[in-house]
């Protein structure tokens, strides 16, 4: 099997309204696969039926090649599942939690004391591991979240929207966690609506925009189908003229307020040294200088005409 | 890559089912016992009730067609145990519509287990709080000189009733919560079951009623339940009418627990 998760056509209405209008993706074993959408453009629908928790109303899809549907419990014994808002009964410590997620996947007393020590380690909650989850700050959640996750070594996790709502330092937290579970060769679907999440962590990310994939690869190949990274350079007025003739050797001018020059970078943000150079050359004086690199937010814009920063949060 | 080879996950023997069914339902019951607020009011407000009837109808034994009872809170024993069952049920059966609202059951759902187990394992707590509460109670009446007439024998169909019961007010409320996915909805119906409890036996016997009232008391199942633990209480052990409330119970219970599986299965069906 190439392919742990693949689906193909996958659709899902409610009603008239298509949430998810016919995905296909792959993702290899190992893989860090982002999910990138504002809210409502399917992630979260396209997550559950991948998790068997919504049947598809067309299409097909696979999972630790399982089908969805004919072989949901096979499907529900190979992944690992932390959905939104860390659904974790407060009521419940974390060891009783570890202890139900572990019967619940069928592990025995002694792998479960085991694992579930090891996990609790791993996330940091062995000291809170008798307290009851509802005195658990979000970032401890979302942790134990992972860590029930994980008990039963899942060969996919499913991770929805692990960090909102988080502060920076969960946030980071988890992100070196989920960096340090791929290093180990867990798959790792990971729905989110921040790009910084999808650009920092995935091996590949798709935008998803209206229940379809418009854009799908590696950050860096997203961004660089773009176009190059803009330099907007300030200058004395009485230099400008020189300044752009310079820049100019550097690749195309782009628009730029006045006093201001700009130009995309043809060969991109390595040629920065060499034009810095020219300009020091010729006795130009930089007033300010900044290179601007597409980000995934610019993909998102070229493939839907709409920002997905802001609007998301 | 032979993925699901590769996974520990997958490797594992299948889960065992009965596992799983036990874990789940005690988590169901240590959830309910952690909830105090949810049923120590409860618990305590049908013997508030009982204490006020028991002293402003004393004398109602007198009336024509009152069974012979040595007192009228002797008389009132059952009733007061099926209430404080019906009103602990409901606050257990909201447990499952919690479930559904934080997400919880979504994680459950996603686990290889059996989809009748998550729903029938949540009921738990509502049983164990029946067989307790109608011990509990018991013990309080025999504290006030109400004792039951059926000794040990009488107090277990007491409990075997009020358990079944239990499981089926739980039922009900789990089915409305799986209907609706709302805690409060579940809430909302405890009336229901209130005006039940009013248009029984609970507080006078079906002898001493007539018409309408009469009529709807008498085919209430919840007389049938209240007349077969009050016999037990106030005549003595008596497996005949101990069988006979036990298949009321039963077909409630069966009723109730076939409309919560029909929501189950409308509720996954639609996802």
């Amino acid at each position: 099997m190439d392919h742990l998760i693949e689906a193909q056509g996958l659709e899902r209405s409610f009603g008239d309204i298509k949430a998810v209008a016919g995905v296909d993706l792959v993702v290899a074993p190992g893989e860090i696969y982002g999910f990138l959408g504002p809210n409502g453009a399917g992630k979260s629908t396209t997550v559950r039926i991948l998790t068997t928790l919504l049947r598809p109303t067309g299409g097909r899809a696979t999972v630790a090649g399982f089908d969805v549907q004919s072989q949901a419990n096979m499907v529900r014994r190979s992944i690992g599942v932390a959905l939104q808002d860390a659904a974790i009964d407060p009521l419940m410590t974390g060891n009783e939690l570890i202890r139900l997620q572990a019967t619940l996947h069928g592990l025995r007393r002694k792998e479960t004391s085991r694992r579930g020590g090891e996990l609790l380690e791993r996330v940091g909650l062995t000291e809170a591991a008798d307290r009851r989850v509802g005195t658990y700050s979000g970032g401890m959640r979302r942790r134990l979240d992972l860590a029930l996750a994980l008990i039963h070594e899942p060969a996919v996790l499913f991770l929805d929207e692990p960090t909102t709502g988080l502060d920076p330092t969960s946030r980071m937290s988890l992100w070196d966690e989920l960096r340090r579970l791929s290093s180990e060769g867990t798959t790792i679907f990971l729905t989110t609506q921040y790009l910084e999440e999808a650009d920092e962590l995935a091996h590949r990310v798709a935008i998803i925009d209206g229940g379809v994939i418009v854009k799908e690869g590696s950050p860096n190949d997203l961004k660089l189908a773009v176009g190059s990274p803009t330099l907007r350079v300030d200058v004395a007025e009485h230099q400008l003229e020189i300044a752009g003739r310079v820049l100019n050797g550097f690749g195309e001018t782009r628009p730029a307020r006045q006093g201001r020059l700009a130009i995309g970078l043809d060969k991109g943000a390595g040629e920065l040294a060499k034009v810095v150079r020219g300009l020091d050359d010729q006795g130009v004086e930089v007033l300010h200088m900044e290179l601007d690199a597409p980000s995934l937010d610019d993909v998102f814009a070229q493939a839907t005409g709409r920002r997905l920063e802001g609007a998301a949060a | 890559m032979t993925a699901i080879g590769a996974s520990p996950a997958a490797d594992r023997g299948r889960p065992s089912q009965l596992s799983s069914f036990l874990i789940m339902a005690r988590r169901a019951v240590v959830g309910f016992f952690r909830q105090p607020a949810g049923w120590i009011v409860g618990s305590f407000f049908p013997l508030l009730i009982t204490a006020v009837s028991a002293s402003a109808f004393s004398r109602a034994t007198q009336l024509r067609g009152f069974p012979d009872t040595s007192s009228f809170l002797q008389f009132l024993m059952a009733g007061t145990v099926l209430q404080g069952v019906l009103f602990g049920s409901i606050t257990a059966s909201t447990d499952l519509a919690l479930d559904i609202e934080n997400g919880f059951m979504d994680r459950l759902l996603a686990s290889p287990v059996s989809r009748t187990s998550i729903l029938i394992s949540r009921l738990a707590g509502a049983a164990t709080y029946g067989a307790g509460i109608t011990v509990f109670y018991v013990a309080i009446f025999a504290l006030f000189g109400a004792k039951v007439e059926g000794g040990i024998g009488g107090v277990a169909v007491m409990v075997v009733l009020m358990v079944v019961m239990a499981i089926s007010v739980g039922g009900y409320g789990a089915a409305i919560g799986l209907r609706t996915g709302s805690a409060e909805a579940v809430g909302s119906s405890f009336p229901l079951v209130f005006i039940l409890l009013f248009v029984s036996s609970a507080f006078f016997p079906v002898a001493t009623m007539s018409g309408v009232y009469k009529a709807v008391a008498q085919a209430n199942p919840l007389t049938q339940v209240i007349d077969a633990s009050r016999h037990q209480v106030i005549t003595g052990f008596d497996l005949g009418e101990a069988a006979t409330g036990l298949a009321v119970a039963l077909g409630v219970a069966a009723i109730s627990i076939g409309f919560a599986l029909t929501q189950l299965r409308r509720r996954l069906g639609a996802s």
